[in-house]
């Protein structure tokens, strides 16, 4: 029953949308408006021609005046129409409520002035008005006055000319102001619960609108607190990390100088635990010094410093930094630098800490094979770069692991893991390192073949290559390489100039 | 036989780095904090000085600027020792008029050779 119900309503709705032109739909406001006009329109002639209809059966002798009033009631059907075809809503309404007025004040001249059983029909007048235009001032004004100059018009014509006698008997005037009343009473019910309706959907989507608005503060909230916890986590891994250093400094400065001392004095028997303990000491280090510079990177405290380098020496420093887990492998690892590849400009530390992940995982997964460094410069879409290729004919990465193989905290699979270990930080970083460089790392990789991991950077140098600049060295405190880089600050002025 | 001033304030970080100086046929003389570092400058004048950045109150940096302020100190290298840092601390070592600058855990023979280059050629 009341799914047949909600059908004829939504059936009736489209029916009524339907008269509405684009440009009044547009806005939701004056849209309700309309819907109002336009019901109170379609159904308004089928009650109000109750009053025709039985002034048509009670009335002895019927004239005129009912074929007018039936003609009136019916033309109301004709402003669902007009206002499809583009006539102003506002012109419309106002037609609307003065034929309405003429409806109702005709009904009473004709059928006994103040006392007529169609008088109730006034009361719907502001009733309807309101529904028609809502909160639009100007209107409101032009049918107040519509209002009063009706009701003076008809005082004055009752007066002037009284109307013909309709001859209708007592007790059929009752009947037909019980069912004037009726209807009129019907009429208003049905505006009012259509009415009703419609404000309260409208206050269904501000609810909805308010719970909507409450989840985007909640969400805003709870998005500052990740954000919050997320830096609270990134100092806490860096203080961390920072605090674990000094005591791995002294495991490896010792067992290095343990190494040394073993080493001059021919203990082989002790060398190779004191190797074991370094490269221990050394893995950790590196391990902590990922952890270190990723919660950096997340805490955006790391600055890109731009100068010229040695991509040799840079290469070198590398390579120095990872002998002892090279040689446990049992790896060689070579070094290649093209010439047009020795100078560029770039952050030696950061290309040193991506260079270096790449080549640990190459040491750490090759066996008894060999890691080949080549460094040379080609020219992309962007101008020159860079390529460090690092290849080593290890076991390989199989396909399925690729699409995450540079995502945080990934290791290839359960199997990789228990085998070489990993803690899915080292590719992650240097994939944010290579980001914030301006350059890309890339991965060819064959199961049981090998990997070739490059690290595309920018070559940063603009000018030929005669134009690089030499490194001189003048007084003891004047440019020198550091670990790659050189400390001359003239330099950089130099390649850029 | 040239002598080194190792300004640190860890316990075995400088025990373990005087002794390995010291292997290498180097004289080492120590501080253990900023002031000592500045004080000892003057009176040891050593030939090169080992600075530690982190070394509490009187940090690294401001020991090194003491010590190049002064006239008759002003002419003795220092090499910065600091702990690994992306964004490195080498722009701040020239700054403050270091000779050069290295990271810890050190590399003896990369450091040796950074000590050697400061040492006058004999």
């Amino acid at each position: 029953m009341s799914s047949m119900t909600r059908v004829v309503t939504a059936r009736l709705g489209d029916f009524v949308d339907s008269f509405i032109p684009p440009a009044l739909a547009a806005d939701p406001n004056r849209r309700s408006l309309a819907r109002l006009f336009l019901i109170s329109h379609l159904l308004g002639p089928f009650l109000g021609n109750t009053v025709p209809l039985s002034l048509l059966l009670v009335s002895p002798h019927p004239g005129y005046d009912i074929a007018v009033l039936a003609a009136s009631i019916t033309g109301f059907w004709l402003f669902p129409i007009a206002l499809r075809l583009g006539v102003r809503y506002e012109l419309l309404t106002g037609l609307s409520i003065q034929n309405l007025m003429f409806c109702i004040l005709w009904a009473c001249y004709f059928n006994g002035g103040v006392t007529s059983p169609t008088l109730p029909w006034v009361l719907t007048i502001p009733l309807l008005a309101f529904f028609y235009i809502g909160s639009m001032e100007r209107m409101r004004t032009i049918v107040l006055a519509l209002f009063a100059v009706n009701i003076v018009g008809f005082a004055a014509i009752y007066g002037l000319v009284p109307p013909p006698s309709n001859g209708i008997p007592l007790e059929h005037i009752q009947i037909l102001g019980m069912i004037s009343t009726c209807a009129a009473s019907l009429y208003t019910i049905m505006m009012a619960v259509y009415y009703a309706r419609a404000l309260a959907s409208q206050s269904e989507i501000e609810a909805e609108m308010r719970s909507h608005l409450v989840t985007a503060d909640n969400l805003q909230r709870a998005a500052a607190d990740a954000e919050r916890a997320s830096i609270a986590k990134s100092e806490f891994l860096a203080k961390m990390s920072h605090e674990l250093r000094t005591p791995l400094n002294a495991v490896i400065g010792y067992s290095q100088m343990l190494l040394e001392e073993a080493a001059d004095m021919d203990e082989d028997d002790h060398v190779d635990d004191y190797r074991r303990i370094l490269a221990s000491g050394e893995h950790l280090l590196r391990l902590v010094n990922n952890v270190l510079d990723l919660s950096k990177l997340e805490a955006g405290r790391v600055e890109f410093h731009k100068e010229p380098i040695s991509v040799r020496r840079t290469v070198d420093e590398v390579v120095r930094s990872l002998k002892t887990l090279a040689k446990a492998n049992g790896n060689t690892v070579d070094v290649r630098v093209d010439a047009g590849a020795e100078v560029m400009i770039g952050d030696g530390m950061m290309i040193q800490r991506a260079l270096s992940n790449i080549v640990e995982n190459a040491v750490k997964f090759t066996r008894n094979g060999t890691v080949e460094i080549a460094c040379r410069r080609s020219t992309g879409d962007d101008g020159d770069v860079v390529d460090f290729e690092v290849t080593d004919d290890g076991p390989g990465i199989p396909a399925n692991e690729l699409p995450h193989l540079f995502e945080q905290f990934s290791v290839a699979d359960d199997l990789t893991s228990a085998k070489y270990g990993g803690t899915g930080v080292g590719l992650a970083l240097v994939h944010r390192l290579c980001s914030l460089m301006g350059g890309s790392v890339m991965v060819d990789t064959e199961v049981g073949r090998g990997s070739t991991f490059t690290i595309r950077l920018p070559l940063g140098v603009a000018a030929a290559p005669e134009e690089t600049p030499q490194i001189a060295t003048t007084r003891g405190d004047a440019a020198r390489v550091i670990g790659g880089e050189t400390n001359d600050p003239k330099m950089a002025v130099a390649v850029n100039g | 036989m040239a002598r080194i001033l190792i300004v640190e304030d860890n316990e075995l970080n400088r025990d373990m780095l005087s002794r390995r100086l010291q292997r290498h046929g180097f004289e080492t003389v120590i501080a253990v904090d900023g002031p000592a570092g500045v004080a000892m400058a003057l009176s040891e004048m050593p030939d090169v000085i080992l600075m530690d950045v982190a070394l509490g109150e009187m940090d690294g940096w401001e020991a090194t600027t003491l010590i190049k302020g002064d006239p008759k100190t002003r002419h003795i290298p220092i090499i910065t020792l600091t702990a690994h840092a992306l964004s490195s601390d080498r722009e701040k070592s020239i700054a403050v008029g270091c000779a050069d600058f290295d990271t810890k855990p050190v590399d003896i023979e990369r450091l040796l050779g950074k000590i050697r280059a400061c040492l006058p050629a004999s």
